[in-house]
């Protein structure tokens, strides 16, 4: 491996862009390209049971016959044959913090994240400073049973139980994604919570020291048993910086009878990644599944967080928003299965679009037969900042079920002339008042996150109004 | 007979000017290259037509083509003729326009369409004009195992008024056939334009129709369509703004009942700024019928100052009865003002409490519920005979 490595080629532009690239050494690292024998190797390395290097043989098959997806973003730039599958962990890190584009080493000292945590976001470190905090929470979480790993070691450590729920609910032939990550999955993390516990502290991929949490092709596997609570956070306000172009991650959740399951995602990746997620969970009865899913980096974003609603009672609920900017395309949106009878969902979506950025809702509400006496409600809203932006809506509605009521509401409109004029006439600057309007607008997405994402978000939100970021 | 050069040639469809047969004889080539549309195509990807061969019906009815009912007395100037008449006597005002709306190279069904289509009129209204009566356009198919394909064609001069009522009739004929109904509708500058479509064909038809308008600056079109017949049908009603101070009202309501399977597809194109679009289709579902409904809102870049409305509602009577609705936009540009809805479920059981319990029989209160469910949209039919023709028509199903 003595050649130097070529930048990968999606996110062509990125290099005018940053102006620099980011030399990797690695000590080991896969060949570029996709065949039986990598997957082999990466599953050697890993030191994998044979089910597991059977599955990713059985995905990567499945993957190649599978054709890409013709709707949505423009995929075709893709090219599957010129990216590293794997990089192994601790090599993860060669790069210095003085080699960061100058513009997420601006961001970060604006929103004012510490030091350490800017390295650790930025992929220079993965030592984060939360050790102490860390640690302490998990003798707590040891102490009730629930089990907060990240998924390689969940399979080494737990391998029965992993077995039983792996690959359940997305299975690889899914899509064509979800087959590539089945093939090449690395990292992720893996919870399980034990019947009956709840777990006040919201659990976040960044307390998890050492591990590769925020990998290429992560995989996060959650299990709700019976009647207890988890909220989860992956990701996190400031910009995620990375050199790989395209990031495609599974989620897979089970939440079971009365449990409830939180999962908040704020996406922040660097513009020149290409983020095609498959998220799903299964709401058995009475349990409650929340999607809460932020946005904002990324040159193009394909995510639909599901829920299958499997048993009467189920609820799921998707809160999310989109913001696109110069060059952005972020076409998200959600899916509510209703299988079972008396079941509800809710899908509430905000987008925004600036200096050319393109939005896009996507959503299916598909009621089986069955699913009788169901109900959802589907709202999005979508802003538009100037006349250069577009807004796109495709929501799929399937009823087959008896007596369901499903509605869908949908409104585009740009910053309203009276409430700017309302805000100036009090002295407050154009730019200002439109970032108060903006703020205003994806409120009910602010609300429910941790105070202090909420705050890093509304900096975010101001930072992009200004056109400093990206 | 089947759908070839050969019956193109015949001497029924002869007579026709020389650039109409082109005309045929090119969208002839795009039915033989274009292969059926398949489960792949996102705009069929709900729509069944494995059971269809349209071959099985290359025969036409000898009725095809006959003069159209009697039109009131039309003012000077109006042209109202069959529109193979029409191409040959007024070809200065139909070859420009003639299937410049609907593109026989759109798919399968638009070119068998255009290759072969036999019957249907020819409206001009000249500048300034205005007609009082509505004019009727009566299209009836008789016998099963046919084609029948009338095209409509009409071109509203400057500041014209005028009402149009295309009606699609089955006379007897209950199986299974091949049916289409489509109309291109000119709305030129500052002029009015009501058009309503009735589909009633038999029970056993396959019913393709696309009715597509160009509505220039100031002028507004009102357009109303309704479907009750056929065992399938699928409907394509788009309309293009594209001048200032354009408005397209488009409403439609279908009855679908039994196995009836309806497709419908909308297209708001506002081409410019300062246009404005309303939709709302009003459907209700029964027994084992399904529905699709799939429209786009699209304001193009610099459409500044639109205003686009989109809405569909399903009421669905049966447990069995399946809709899908599909309200789509495409937003690029900011100055605007776009909204849409869709809602799918039952009669409201609050709404039917009341009822009942004021001594209403359930069966009674149902009804009475779905009238109302129409009523608010039937207001909208542009004119008052099309508006008693589609209560009735309606009111016999409902009961």
């Amino acid at each position: 491996m003595a050649t130097q490595p070529k930048p990968v080629e999606i996110g062509a532009d990125y290099k005018e862009k940053y102006g620099f690239f980011v030399p990797e050494e690695y000590v080991f690292k896969a060949k570029r390209g996709l065949n039986p024998e990598i997957v082999k190797e990466i599953s050697f390395m890993k030191g994998e049971p044979e089910w597991m290097t059977k599955f990713r043989l059985r995905s990567l098959e499945i993957f190649r016959k599978k054709p890409m997806p013709t709707w949505g973003a423009d995929l075709s730039v893709i090219d599957f044959e010129n990216i590293f599958y794997f990089l192994k962990a601790s090599d993860k890190q060669s790069k210095t913090w003085e080699e960061l584009p100058p513009d997420i080493k601006a961001t970060y000292d604006r929103l004012g994240v510490p030091e350490a945590e800017r390295k650790f976001l930025a992929g220079v470190s993965a030592q984060y400073e939360s050790e102490v905090v860390y640690h302490s929470l998990q003798k707590e979480l040891s102490a009730k049973g629930v089990i907060f790993l990240d998924t390689d070691s969940a399979l080494r450590e737990h391998p029965d139980l992993f077995r039983e729920y792996f690959g359940t609910v997305i299975p690889p032939a899914d899509n064509k994604f979800s087959a590539l990550n089945s093939a090449v999955w690395s990292g992720g993390s893996f919870i399980y919570v034990p019947k009956g516990v709840r777990v006040d502290v919201p659990l976040q991929a960044y307390f998890r020291i050492n591990a590769e949490n925020m990998g290429q092709f992560e995989r996060t596997l959650i299990i709700c048993d019976e009647g207890s609570f988890v909220h989860y956070i992956e990701g996190c306000t400031a910009p995620i910086y990375t050199s790989d172009s395209l990031h495609s991650a599974v989620v897979e959740i089970i939440v079971k009878k009365g449990a409830r399951c939180r999962y908040t995602t704020i996406q922040n990746w660097s513009t020149n990644v290409f983020n095609l997620v498959t998220k799903r969970a299964m709401a058995y009865q009475d349990a409650t599944m929340e999607w809460v899913d932020g946005n904002l980096g990324s040159q193009i974003t394909m995510k639909y967080p599901s829920v299958y609603l499997m048993e009467p009672g189920a609820k799921g609920d998707v809160l999310s928003i989109a913001f696109a900017g110069k060059g952005q395309h972020q076409d998200a949106g959600g899916k509510m299965i209703h299988v079972a009878p008396n079941t509800t969902s809710t899908i509430t979506s905000k987008s925004i679009s600036k200096a050319g950025g393109r939005t896009s809702y996507r959503g299916h509400i598909k009621m089986y037969p069955g699913a009788n006496n169901s109900k959802s409600f589907v709202k999005c809203d979508a802003l538009l900042l100037d006349d250069e932006s577009r807004s796109d809506t495709y929501p799929y509605n399937d009823v087959d079920a008896e007596n369901v009521t499903l509605g869908h509401e949908a409104t585009v409109s740009k910053v309203s002339d009276e409430q700017l004029f309302y805000l100036m006439s009090r002295g407050i600057t154009r730019a200002e008042a439109e970032t108060m309007i903006v703020n205003g607008f994806i409120e009910p997405f602010t609300k429910e996150l941790p105070l202090e994402y909420a705050v890093e978000l509304n900096r975010l939100i101001q930072l992009e109004m200004e056109g400093s970021v990206g | 007979m089947s759908f070839s050069q050969e019956t193109l040639e015949r001497t029924e469809l002869q007579g026709e000017p020389d650039w109409l047969r082109e005309r045929r004889r090119a969208a002839l080539a795009d039915f033989e290259r274009l292969p059926m549309p398949s489960r792949h195509d996102e705009e069929w990807r709900r729509t069944d037509i494995a059971g269809l061969n349209p071959a099985s019906f290359a025969r036409f009815e000898r009725a095809n083509g006959a003069a159209p009912a009697p039109a009131p007395k039309l003012p000077a100037g109006v042209i109202y003729e069959p529109l193979a008449t029409a191409a040959a006597n007024h070809a200065k005002l139909v070859e420009p326009v003639l299937f410049t709306l609907l593109h026989h190279d759109r798919d399968r069904f638009a070119a068998l369409h255009s290759a072969f289509f036999t019957g249907g009129n020819f409206l001009y209204v000249p500048d300034g004009v205005t007609v009082d009566e509505p004019i009727l356009g009566r299209h009836f198919s008789h016998e099963a195992g046919t084609s029948v394909l009338p095209h409509t064609l009409i071109v509203a001069g400057k500041n014209s008024r005028f009402n149009y009522l295309d009606e699609y009739i089955a006379d007897g004929d209950e199986g299974e056939a091949y049916r289409s109904g489509s109309a291109e509708i000119f709305a030129g500058e500052g002029s009015e334009v009501g058009y309503v479509a009735i589909q009633k064909w038999g029970r056993g038809a396959w019913h393709f129709g696309d009715q597509r308008a160009r509505v220039e600056k100031d002028a507004t079109l009102k357009l109303f369509s309704v479907t009750l017949g056929g065992k399938f049908s699928k409907n394509r009603i788009e309309a293009s703004l594209v001048g200032p101070g354009a408005t397209a009202e488009l409403k439609a309501i279908y009855f679908a009942s039994g196995e009836q399977f309806f497709d419908f597809h909308t297209l708001q194109d506002h081409q410019v700024g300062n246009t404005t679009s309303d939709l709302l289709f009003k459907g209700a579902l029964q027994d084992t019928a399904r529905t699709v409904y799939a429209g786009l809102i699209k304001i193009e870049k610099h459409a500044a100052r639109s205003d686009a409305y989109q809405a569909n509602r399903n009421l669905v009577l049966s447990d069995k009865a399946k809709a899908t609705s599909i309200p789509m936009l495409e937003i690029d540009n900011n100055d605007v003002r776009c909204t849409h809805g869709a809602t799918v479920g039952p009669v409201d059981p609050n709404h039917l409490f009341y009822l009942e319990s004021r001594g209403i029989p359930e069966s009674t209160a149902k009804r009475m519920l779905i009238q109302g469910f129409f009523g608010q949209v039937l207001d909208r039919i542009p004119f008052e005979e099309a508006r008693t023709l589609v209560e009735t028509e309606l009111e016999s199903r409902i009961g």
